[in-house]
């Protein structure tokens, strides 16, 4: 039996504004995504903001009803079962709200656990095993709110795990946490997946995902744009080179006009503090070196290295695709979709 | 796996649950001074104008009064609010998420309201001892001690029909502030209900306030038999469970709505 | 510099400072208060201070303390209190909320138009709220009030409002300094209810009740708007008392908000949520 499995997965959100003539937006937020995934295994879905990610993971967790499509988890449909899935799923979403902040992690947890059905026998054995998972041992008794985000974010997965789900879902786990917490949460998910649990996870973070998952898909606008093991999309720009330029002050006009050299294949900026790393594509052993910094004539250049594709890369070119061939960019995609009704 | 429903997880759930609820709002100086200054301001209130009345016998009457007030006060803000707290939180996405029924995972919340309006019936039970004098004469102390737990039961019963419709209503907050005084007034909290024009007397006998504080009162100062404690006591515990009943019959409309709308979480 | 244009350099400067009060305090408004959608707006500002005063009335009918006309005058003035108590507050202690307090003081403009700017739409929402609590009670329960008596009552009311708004906006200027800073609105607008003598005669309290009255807002209007409405007529007295208070905690706005701001800077409180 699959672990999860989505059939033509759709979802459009409506909302109300104004009070006297209200109007009615329609967006898709989802639009036709089907994926399986095995048991033990472990599933990334990568896509920029708003791509359709959480809304993919509230429909497959219960929390939204598809607007069509279908979903089973371990067999059981998510709209018209949702009790029997919520039996056999953890879910676990990044940031540090969702905990009761001045009650002890001890309390949260105990009370989980009885939202959760564990039995009342079993409960003290598993919160001690779980706070010893997540390293929260010790600090216990202490509230939340004088917690870390980190600890936050551990808390959480432990929540998460009361039960022992056979499927847990993990939407942004590493949303705001330090390069550390981050290398321990990545341990705790792989040795969850050593231990037989489903994972699905999101995330923004490409290097988490590849040392991670089994297989990714990358989603973007609403749909699937690839699916894959991380070796597979990342052999969609094997045949690229990837130029990374540091500057100062690389306009939209400057990456325009990179964009139109011929053998550029993507182009993608990307602010770090008060400079930006270019990344640009190019067509393997087309040497653009001296074109694209005489395109970027004007501003200040820092390094210039020349380096093998990474997936982020991938991830950069597929996303890039999905927006030249619909035509618009990722964020808009779904926002200029709607439609305005007069309800 | 049945044991989710089962008569003795349900307790314990409703146990863990309420212990949990309370303790959270009792850390929040909001709540807190909800609970217990504003109740004490209605107290005072009381007193005095039980006092200007000439009705000195009255005056643990006027402070249990106010307590009643402050119970009903704590509800319908606590149990009105709970699905929206929840959501402010975060936590409502994880409990909607959980396998526990949804109405057993609110249940616990809008009693939790209940025991905390309890706070006002203390503080200004002990505000008219201190301050005023009032002596605690209560006719049936031990009826008394068993009516206000009952009256906290089915108040919170009823809370649960609240937070089921306050969800389905847009503009709930909107209704919570102008249903304090009204329910004050047909539940003949602090005055009869004989006052009032006798076409809101069946709005006040379907409320399960009006038994309670009836009940509450009667063993405050009632007469002799335990009868005019019982009876009402009886009857609210009853009517909070015909609420509750309800409220379960609308959550199941309100959950599948929430899960097609998208409302669960903040955005 | 010639007259002229000193006098049109004059003229641009209250141009200036007028639209900072009424622009200003427009959007701040509609920014700040969390009760400006119609439901709301008729839910907690004009339904429920209209069945509190019912609540009262019979109360004091049961009682027999004092008459229906007691209760509705005294509750009609009171019922500016909810929009003017919290609205005050709201207009100082939202920022904090959300987040924008830090650009409000970083703006180079006098505090004084800057902030009376966001307690005038308030002082306007009052008026109109005890207007029409007073007309719907005084329709319901079928009391008459004599129509001489209108323009005074109007004067009166206007007077509680404005009074009640800067006692709101001191109330709100605690919020540069003290974090639950609702609580503080929470029990003031209750503590109105009892000490101003709306809903219980003043000379039933105790002397020191009676005096912390005498320095709130609305007691004073509270008891002209009675006087009025038995036809009485206006007694000046009254009217400049309640101006008076109001006056009073004008400058205990101006004086707090400008010890917290300053405070602020030196604690770094304004960030802390």
């Amino acid at each position: 039996m699959l672990a999860i499995e989505a059939k033509n997965l759709r979802r459009t959100y409506s909302s109300r504004t104004g009070f006297l003539r209200p109007r009615r937006t329609v967006t898709e937020a989802v639009r036709g995504v089907s994926f399986e995934v095995a048991r033990g295994e472990l599933f990334g879905l990568l896509g920029p903001n708003g791509a359709g990610k959480s809304t993919t993971i509230k429909m497959l967790n219960t929390l939204l009803l598809p607007t069509s499509g279908t979903a089973r988890v371990l067999g059981h449909d998510v709209a018209s079962d949702p009790v029997a899935v919520r039996r056999r799923i953890g879910y676990v979403f990044g940031g540090d709200r969702g905990l009761y902040d001045r009650l002890s992690a001890l309390d949260n947890l105990r009370y989980f656990a009885e939202l959760y059905g564990v039995e009342p026998r079993d409960q003290r054995r598993r919160i001690a095993e779980l706070l010893d998972l997540v390293g929260l041992t010790g600090r216990e008794k202490e509230r939340v709110e004088g917690y870390s985000r980190g600890m936050r974010q551990r808390l959480h997965i432990a929540r998460g795990l009361l039960h022992k789900p056979d499927v847990l879902f993990l939407d942004e786990p590493s949303i705001g946490v330090d390069p550390v917490a981050a290398r321990d949460l990545r341990r705790t998910v792989a040795d969850l997946r050593t231990g037989g649990t489903t994972v699905l996870l999101t995330t923004h973070y490409m290097a988490e995902a590849d040392e991670l998952c089994d297989r990714i898909a990358v989603i973007a606008g609403g749909t699937i744009q690839a699916l894959g093991t991380p070796d597979r999309l990342k052999s969609r720009v094997q045949e690229r080179d990837i130029l990374e330029i540091e500057a100062y002050g690389a306009a939209d006009e400057h990456l325009d006009r990179i964009r139109e050299l011929p053998g550029v294949r993507g182009v993608a900026a990307e602010e770090r503090g008060s400079r930006q790393a270019v990344m640009v594509q190019t067509e393997r052993g087309a040497d653009l070196h001296s074109r694209v910094l005489a395109a970027l004539d004007g501003i200040r250049i820092g390094r210039v290295v020349t380096r093998e594709p990474t997936l982020e890369d991938a991830y950069i070119a597929i996303v890039e695709e999905s927006e030249s061939g619909a035509d618009r960019g990722p964020g808009a995609a779904a926002a200029d979709r709607s439609e305005e009704v007069v309800a | 796996m049945t044991t989710m429903t089962t008569v003795p997880r349900i307790l314990r759930l409703t146990v863990v649950g309420v212990r949990t609820h309370v303790s959270y709002m009792s850390r929040s100086p909001l709540e807190i001074t909800f609970a217990v200054l504003v109740p004490l301001v209605y107290a005072t209130l009381a007193v005095y104008l039980f006092r200007a009345a000439d009705d000195p016998d009255r005056l643990l009457t006027a402070a249990v009064g106010a307590g009643l007030m402050g119970i009903w006060s704590s509800v319908l803000f606590g149990s009105g609010g709970a699905v929206q707290n929840q959501r402010w939180l975060g936590t409502l996405e994880t409990l909607v998420s959980s396998p526990t029924p949804l109405p057993l995972v609110l249940l616990p919340i809008t009693l939790a309201t209940a025991v905390i309006g309890t706070y006002a019936m203390g503080a200004t039970v002990i505000w008219g001892t201190v301050l005023f004098d009032v002596p605690l004469d209560f006719a049936h102390p031990v009826l008394f001690l068993v009516a206000v737990p009952v009256c906290v039961l089915s108040l919170g019963m009823m809370g649960l029909l609240l937070a089921a419709t306050f969800v389905l209503l847009r503009n709930a907050n909107a209704l919570a502030n102008p249903l304090d005084a009204p329910v004050w007034l047909l539940s003949g909290m602090l005055v009869p209900i004989t006052v009032l024009p006798d076409w809101t007397r069946p709005v006040s006998w379907a409320l399960p306030t009006t038994w309670g504080s009836r009940a509450v009162h009667a063993a405050t100062s009632g007469g002799p038999s335990a009868g005019e404690v019982l009876a009402p006591m009886a009857v609210a515990l009853a009517l909070g469970l015909f609420y509750a009943l309800i409220a379960v019959l609308v959550l199941g409309r309100v959950e599948r709505r929430a899960r097609a709308a998208a409302t669960l979480s903040l955005a | 510099m010639s007259f002229l244009s000193l006098s049109r350099a004059l003229t641009r400067r209250v141009v200036r400072t007028l639209r900072l009060v009424v622009v200003g305090g427009a959007i701040s408004y509609r920014a700040l208060f969390n009760w400006t959608t119609p439901p709301m707006f008729i839910g907690t500002l004009l339904v429920s201070p209209l069945l509190q005063l019912l609540f009262f009335v019979f109360l004091g009918r049961q009682l027999r303390v004092a008459d229906d006309r007691f209760y509705l005058l005294g509750n009609a003035v009171v019922s500016a209190s909810t929009a003017c108590v919290y609205g005050g507050t709201m207009a100082v202690a939202n920022e904090r909320r959300y987040g924008t307090l830090g650009a409000v003081l970083l703006s180079p403009r006098h505090r004084a138009p800057l902030w009376f700017g966001r307690a005038l739409p308030y002082v306007l929402n009052g008026l109109l709220i005890s207007v029409f609590t007073l007309t719907v009670a005084t329709l319901l329960l079928g009391l008459r009030i004599p129509v001489g008596a209108l323009p005074g009552l109007a004067a009166v009311l206007l007077a509680a409002s404005a009074g009640c708004s800067v006692f709101g906006l001191a109330l709100g200027a605690l919020g540069l300094r003290f974090r639950d800073v609702f609580l503080v609105s929470n029990v003031a607008a209750s503590v109105l209810l009892l000490l101003t003598g709306a809903n219980v005669p003043r000379e039933t309290l105790p002397e020191w009740m009676r005096a912390v009255g005498d320095v709130l807002p609305l007691t004073h209007a509270a008891e002209a708007a009675r006087e009025l409405s038995a036809g009485g007529g206006l007694d000046r007295g009254r009217l400049g008392a309640e101006l008076a208070t109001g006056a009073g905690y004008a400058v205990l706005a101006v004086v707090l908000l400008a010890v917290f701001e300053r405070g602020s800077r030196r604690r770094a409180t304004l960030d802390l949520m």
